[in-house]
């Protein structure tokens, strides 16, 4: 064996030692879930759904599930619509504080959390508002800007103005110039960045533990995994991996190229 | 065209596309953090809420307090230790991946963007199974008799940094990957064809055109495990005291809500001070960086 062929085994053992590594916490977390006993000992000593059948009859799971369902769709559609047009903006046009609202749209992803949850605990009670969704539907929102202003930035380059410039000297609106040449272009982005803000929606902990009374889906887990550990929180798990899974599915199926099925 | 226009005046255009994302961020983002920097000159009333004031006091009493210096240090050093961690463990996958493997993308995908999607409740109930006194791992190590005591990495910071590790690996991989990948492979080939060991190419052509990917990957899992309390609560134990548990503490259970304030705002500061210095030091002794 050659010293290349030496290295190039040793790296994909430790590929794999990576991956394994990656893999672990999740697939105990969710094969716990078919477990027979009452203990977190694994492997399990038997076979059982009991834990999927307490999961689904325990009132914090269904409800913390449809909250926070309802919380990351409607902080996507927002984070969605303001993240896109950023990007048009920031790919289309060269104007004075570019570079300001550039570093603006990327910064609440480096900024810490929990400053932001703060401050939005701060707002709502200064402006006298309940806390609950709309804090957390704000906070949400403004987590999942970076990654779609990112997602169709990326989708945008190499977009060729000139193409507007046609649609509307064919006499198009510039709706219509969005609707018919702009969106079918970005759409990858846009699904691409809708499916991470979604999943960071419904995985927040950090925004929601401050401005919520404790009831998304996550922070019941967390309850959960704080004073109870038993197999029903492995349950719950293997169902939001599976809700994750669709997402990305979904969010995969919109990336593929379509077939143009009419001109 | 025809028909009435509302006449768009010159240069507002880029503005008109701005207007959700300013109508979202200004209110909900911008001024939920200057509110934190200005309730952090307030004063908490000891019976509860926070008196109104301008009074540098929560930073006179923070910077001078032990306690919380040596909160600071522990987060520093734990998230730039995670840092590290994080890059010395990704970086033979990056490389791999990004220089030698043969269908490198689709792997990365699950590798990388899957554990980043999944439930961060979801990975921490997997650790406390995995890491737990009668866990996997302890049961195998006892049953073995490789030791005779179960190892106390559960609730402790062993298990804190273990999760840390985990949860910020693909954010190290992305950044790190992307930088590898811009090497061009005629750079790396003509080193090897003059003659050079396969070693020496690594050392003298991958590893310095790396170092963008190395740091900004650094800066986010350092951003992002030093403002974590999720981890440190669910997995460590109370022996290290970090910084972003004690920003929801003081806030939430304690209601020292002007202090929790001061808290943050010097963690922003903190991480805000890390980051440029870092960009910095790449422009600065990295030149060859600027055209990777």
């Amino acid at each position: 064996m050659s010293e290349r062929d030496r290295t190039q085994r040793l790296l994909q053992l430790y590929t794999a030692v990576f991956a394994g590594f990656l893999v672990m916490p999740v697939a105990v977390a969710t094969l716990l879930s078919v477990s027979s006993e009452a203990n977190l000992n694994f492997p399990p000593a038997g076979l059982s759904l009991r834990w999927y059948a307490a999961a689904l009859s325990a009132p914090w799971f269904l409800e913390g599930v449809l909250r926070s369902l309802a919380l990351a769709a409607a902080s996507t559609l927002l984070a969605v619509v303001a993240g896109t047009g950023a990007a048009l903006a920031l790919n289309h046009y060269r104007f004075r504080g570019r570079a300001v609202i550039s570093a603006l749209m990327l910064m609440p992803l480096t900024l810490p959390a929990v400053v932001l949850g703060l401050g939005l605990l701060f707002l709502f009670g200064r402006l006298g508002l309940p806390l609950g969704f709309g804090p957390a539907l704000v906070g949400h929102a403004v987590a999942g800007v970076p990654f779609v202003t990112y997602l169709v930035l990326s989708a945008l380059s190499g977009y060729d103005l000139s193409l507007d410039k046609a649609s509307a000297s064919l006499g198009a609106s510039p709706a219509r110039t969005f609707v018919s040449i702009t969106l079918p272009i970005i759409a990858p982005g846009i699904a691409a960045g809708a499916a991470f803000a979604f999943l960071m929606s419904f995985d927040n902990v950090s925004l929601s533990v401050f401005v919520t009374r404790g009831d998304t889906l996550p922070l019941r887990m967390m309850q959960q995994i704080q004073f109870y550990a038993d197999p029903t929180v492995a349950a719950v798990s293997t169902i939001v991996v599976a809700i994750s899974g669709l997402i990305l599915w979904l969010a995969g199926r919109a990336l593929r190229p379509k077939a143009r099925a009419s001109g | 065209m025809s028909g009435a226009r509302i006449a768009i005046p010159r240069g507002a255009a880029p503005w008109i596309w701005l207007l959700p994302a300013l109508l979202l961020l200004l209110p909900g983002f911008v001024a939920p953090i200057l509110l934190v920097a200005r309730n952090s000159l307030n004063i908490d009333d000891p019976m509860g809420g926070m008196v109104a004031a301008l009074t540098f006091a929560n930073y006179a009493d923070i910077l001078t307090d032990l306690f919380y210096a040596r909160i600071f240090a522990n987060s520093l050093l734990l998230s730039a230790g995670c840092a590290l961690a994080c890059l010395v463990i990704c970086y033979p996958v990056a490389y791999h991946m990004a220089l030698r493997a043969s269908a490198p993308a689709r792997i990365l995908f699950w590798l990388v963007y899957t554990p980043l999607l999944v439930s961060v409740m979801v990975r921490i109930f997997g650790w406390i199974i995995l890491i737990s006194d009668t866990g996997l791992m302890n049961s195998l190590l006892t049953g073995s008799g490789i030791i005779a005591q179960p190892l106390r990495w559960l609730y402790d910071t062993e298990g804190t940094v273990i999760g840390l590790v985990h949860r910020y690996l693909p954010l190290m991989m992305l950044p790190l990957y992307t930088a590898m990948r811009k090497i061009d492979g005629a750079v790396v080939r003509a080193s090897t064809s003059l003659g050079a060991s396969e070693w020496d190419t690594f050392r003298r052509v991958v590893l310095p055109l790396s170092i963008p990917g190395c740091v900004a990957g650094a800066q986010l899992v350092f951003a992002g495990a030093i403002s974590d309390f999720v981890l440190p609560n669910l997995l460590g134990g109370t022996s290290l005291r970090l910084l972003a548990p004690t920003v929801l503490s003081e806030a939430v259970t304690e209601v020292n809500l002007a202090r929790s304030a001061t808290l943050a705002t010097l963690m922003l500061a903190g991480v805000a001070v890390v980051l440029v210095a870092t960009q910095q030091a790449v422009a600065r002794w990295c030149r060859w960086a600027a055209n990777v």
